[in-house]
């Protein structure tokens, strides 16, 4: 890098005339910088030269935010201001950019320092000597600033993006909490950020200007910051003026609206550092701070809204983008263009579409426009804004709400298949008393009829109410929030069911009767509070018992299985038992049939038989009996055991053992019959 | 030329709309407005349309909603006339009637101080209306004896009472019971009375099956009972039948008694001899009378 192109930007000399410099123009920044940087490096070189320092304004500025910035957090929480909380981190994250282009910027003076020793001694001791060393042992400062501009400012950006990210993110979040708390005491909150609007102003103005005026690239981030955090103020102020007119919610957008601009700086910071990347290198050319917001900048001045358009895109590109001729054309017609522009906003408010399913109320100066109050879907003229306004509403959608149990909302995206147990809980649970009519029937005689407090039970509910708006008069201009009292009529007559019903009933039998009934009454109430609503469904489906008295209610239905399993068991018995019986019964009576049919046949048999013996009997009246005798008997005690006493001794005494054997022998062997 | 041109127009259109926010107002359908010169009240407005105005700070305009509004009480707890502790909350709709009146007293007519005088005058109407009844006006079986509408009426009385005399602006339009409940300590008493009660039913359950099948099998054992005596007097009879016709063969045994009764005898004996039979016999009885005179210890001797 040339010595001269070295020191543009970071020493500057001091006028010799006195007067302003003309400025350079800025599509040339390069060209024009290295010049000056030739120039300064020769004046630098002419004896007698005076160096000005511009780190003490940087300083100044830094100084200040950090004071305003610390004034403005405390006075934002004594006022109760939202946009006063805003404009104190816009004055914090400004300070930290004005600390880094400080030292960036000293770090530039002691650099330019350095090398106006080295060219003394180099002048006083000869040139050989001296380049005998390194550069960078020679020229330290300019190792450091170069380190500093290599590494500390994009890790700087990067961590500026960070805390501008999360401070959108906390802030936003953090106004959704708020319930605007008025601020108090309204003229002392405008005093407050007035007086920090004019001292950041005055200085920044001041700072702003010497930038562009001296051409002090470090300069200007602080100066923006400064003269940019007078605006902020500015506006947290007059939305404690907009407050005090009429408009109570002017502080809360504000704060919004700075919350915007906060996050559009995030959004260019985060450009800026990609951009840096890619951008052209140019030899000799100074590189913009990338932690500098030309967004800032355009709003700190907006006067120079052209000139830092061109400038962006000539640096970024590395051309005279700024030299075409559409640019030049838009630079020409800006204010027809706006003015077109204009013009066009205020046709589009002449004209309504209204979507399918949609019904809206048209107003003429706040009151509904006459015959051409409520309009339906399609293409309808208007006066434009402010004289007619319009206001949608869903007619033909059916909405609903819940009472009791919210249920938790399923992922996006993602198809929620879990199983809805009556066990798990699904989220608070919202209990709704019922009288218990079983205790109230056991109570007795006297009791639970008169005044008796009867037995109550639990239930969890969960019912769903889908209607319609078919009335949207009634529904827009009747009540303030008509799905509430909605929500809030449909729950108390739930509760005024519920206390009288029957809790075994209502989660089973009843359930259908009950559905209809608490819909027409939600009906009859919403027609006597006009509120222009057709209820069209109530569901009971997330009636149950609570979560703790699950289990008991399970062991009931367990039980009702059992006691039908034990009836069961028994039938199963009593079928066999009669099946068997009836077998049983079978096999008597055919068993009687057949020894009745034996009998008989028998009888006949011997009948015959014994008439066919009888003449036998007649022609051998010894031998035959003797003979029928015997061919009886042998057969007949074949299979006896058989002792013959052959005794002619009858004094003997013959001891018999007559006890069966449990032990068989050879005697006890079952002879073969023997054949005939 | 052209330049200056633009900028008077853009200018003009700019100073128009500034004029126009700075000295008309609207007043819409579903809102009314007090108008106050340098802090002092000197237009109610209650019609809907445009208006005009003196600039901020000499004039100064407060616009309020007109709809009615619903104001959620809180679950509070009170003690009913029968000493029963019960939580109740109760919803209230209420309207703006007389924005003059209203906005100087609740902080240049701030919705949420109007909320909170609200919630002091119904909680203490509540707590009042509460104490006059008992839990079986809140809570009973039978729907008639229910008393809601007369609580709801009573305390819509007293709530716009007390309103009317502070002369607040606000009119109650209506007032319901949202929700009534029990203390924690006793809900955990209801829920133990209700495991109770299904304890009961599942003894019940169980034990009405098991009365159910005994029944069924004693009604099965009768049943075979009766089904094998049947059969049992159907066997008797068959064999009565079997007999009758085996008697009508006896006239042709008479013809022979001495044959048949031997017949008999030998039948008999036949029958008598087919299970396991021990038989002793001495020396006489046929055929071992052939063993006589022989192999005896006669002839030992």
């Amino acid at each position: 890098m040339p010595a001269g192109a070295a020191l543009t930007g970071g020493v500057e000399t001091a006028r010799t005339s006195g007067g302003r410099r003309p400025k350079p123009d800025a599509t040339q920044v390069g060209v024009v910088r290295s010049k000056a940087g030739e120039q300064a490096e020769c004046r630098s070189r002419s004896p007698g030269r005076m160096r000005r320092s511009y780190q003490k304004y940087g300083l100044i500025n830094l100084l200040t935010l950090l004071a305003v910035g610390a004034a403005a957090l405390a006075a934002a929480r004594y006022v109760n201001s939202l946009a006063g909380h805003v404009a104190a981190l816009h004055l914090g994250l400004g300070m930290l950019v004005a600390f880094v282009s400080w030292f960036q910027l000293r770090l530039e003076e002691q650099e330019a320092e350095e090398r106006l020793e080295l060219e003394d001694l180099v002048r006083s001791k000869g040139q050989a000597a001296l380049f005998e060393s390194e550069e960078s042992e020679l020229l330290p400062a300019r190792r450091a600033r170069e380190q500093f501009e290599r590494y500390f400012v994009p890790v700087f950006t990067l961590l500026l993006f960070g805390l501008q990210a999360v401070g959108v993110w906390w802030m936003w979040r953090w106004l959704d909490r708020q319930t605007l708390p008025p601020v108090a005491p309204p003229l002392v909150a405008m005093s407050f950020f007035g007086l920090f609007a004019l001292i950041l102003f005055l200085l920044g103005k001041f700072a702003s200007t010497l930038a562009r005026l001296e051409d002090q690239r470090l300069l200007r981030p602080s100066g923006d910051s400064v003269l940019f955090g007078a605006y902020v103020c500015m506006l947290a102020a007059a939305a404690v003026v907009g407050v005090e007119a009429g408009w109570p919610r002017a502080d809360y957008w504000a704060a919004r609206v700075l919350l915007g601009v906060l996050a559009l700086v995030a959004v260019e910071t985060l450009l800026n550092l990609i951009l840096e990347i890619y951008r052209p290198r140019i030899r000799g050319q100074r590189p913009r701070p990338v932690y500098e917001s030309r967004f800032v900048g355009l709003l700190a001045r907006p006067e120079g809204l052209v000139t830092t358009a061109a400038e962006a895109l000539d640096y970024q590109f590395g051309f005279k983008v700024s030299e075409t001729w559409f640019y030049k054309f838009l630079e020409s017609a800006l204010g027809w263009l706006l003015l077109l522009q204009l013009g066009v906003l205020m046709v589009s408010t002449s004209f309504v579409v209204v979507e399918p399913g949609q019904a809206v109320l048209l107003e003429r100066w706040g009151r509904p426009a006459g015959d051409r109050a409520l309009l339906g879907p399609g293409l309808h003229l208007k006066w434009p804004w402010p004289v007619e306004r319009v206001y949608r509403y869903r007619t033909d959608e059916i909405q609903s709400l819940m009472v009791g149990i919210e249920p938790e909302e399923a992922k996006p995206g993602v198809i929620d298949t879990r199983t809805v147990a009556w066990s798990t809980a699904h989220g608070q649970e919202d209990l709704f008393m019922v009288a218990h009519r079983e205790g109230m029937s056991r109570a007795g005689p006297g009791q639970g009829t008169e005044r008796t407090a009867p037995p109550v039970s639990f239930l969890v509910v969960n019912v769903p109410i889908q209607f319609q708006i078919h009335d949207v008069r009634q529904w827009a201009y009747g009540h303030k929030d008509a799905t509430g009292l909605l929500r809030n009529l449909a729950t108390r007559e739930i509760v005024r069911y519920l206390v009288s019903a029957d809790l075994d009933e209502i989660m089973s039998t009843g359930r259908g009767r009950a559905a209809e009934e608490l819909r027409a009454r939600i009906q009859r109430v919403a027609e006597e509070k006009q509120l222009g609503v057709r209820i069209l469904f109530v569901g009971l489906q997330g009636i149950h018992p609570p979560v703790k008295v699950v289990p008991e209610f399970a062991k009931v239905v367990s039980a009702v299985h059992t006691r039908q399993a034990r009836i069961l068991d028994a039938e199963a018995e009593a079928i066999r038992t009669n099946a068997l019986a009836a077998a049983q019964a079978f096999v008597l009576t055919n068993t009687a049939l057949a020894e009745r049919v034996q009998l008989e046949q028998v009888s006949l048999a011997r009948a015959a038989a014994f008439t066919n013996q009888e003449p036998a009997y007649r022609a051998a009246p010894s031998v035959y009996p003797l003979r029928a005798y015997l061919e009886t008997f042998v057969p007949a005690v074949a299979g006896a055991r058989k002792y013959v006493l052959l005794t002619t001794n009858t004094q003997d005494l013959i001891q018999l053992d007559l006890q069966d054997r449990v032990r068989s022998d050879l005697l006890d062997v079952r002879l073969p019959a023997s054949r005939p | 030329m052209k330049r200056p041109v633009v900028t008077l127009v853009v200018g003009a259109v700019l100073v128009l709309i500034f004029a126009l926010l700075l000295f008309t107002f609207q007043v819409r359908q579903s809102e009314v407005a007090v108008v106050t010169t340098f802090g002092q009240p000197t237009r109610n407005i209650t019609e809907p349309g445009a208006y005009l105005k003196w600039p901020w700070p000499i004039q100064r305009v407060y616009k309020f909603d007109r709809r009615v509004q619903v104001f959620e009480d809180k679950f509070t707890e009170g003690l009913t006339a029968d000493n029963n502790n019960l939580l109740t909350a109760v919803y209230v709709g209420w309207r703006i009637e007389d924005a003059q009146a209203f906005f100087p007293k609740f902080g240049g007519g701030s919705i949420a101080a109007a909320e909170r005088m609200l919630e002091g005058v119904v909680g203490n109407a509540k707590g009042a209306v509460v104490g006059r009844y008992h839990l079986s006006d809140f809570l009973n079986a039978d729907p008639t004896r229910l008393k809601f509408d007369q609580i709801e009426r009573e305390m819509l009385e007293l709530v716009n009472a007390q309103l009317r005399t502070n002369n607040t602006g606000i009119r109650i339009e209506f007032l319901g019971i949202k929700k009534i409940g029990l203390p924690e300590s006793v809900t955990q008493t209801v829920f133990d009375r209700m495991t109770s009660e299904r304890k009961v039913l599942v003894s019940r359950l169980e034990n009405e099956g098991e009365a159910e099948a005994q029944k069924i099998r004693a009604a099965a054992n009768r049943q075979a009972a009766e089904i094998l005596a049947a059969a049992e007097a159907q066997a008797t009879r068959i064999r009565g039948e079997g007999e009758a016709a085996a008697a009508q063969i006896l006239p042709v045994f008479e013809r022979n008694p001495a044959l048949a009764n031997f017949e008999l005898r030998l039948r008999a004996l036949e029958q008598a001899l087919k299970e396991r039979t021990t038989l002793i016999f001495d020396e006489r009885t046929p055929p071992f009378d052939l063993f006589q005179g022989f192999l005896t210890n006669r002839n030992a001797r």
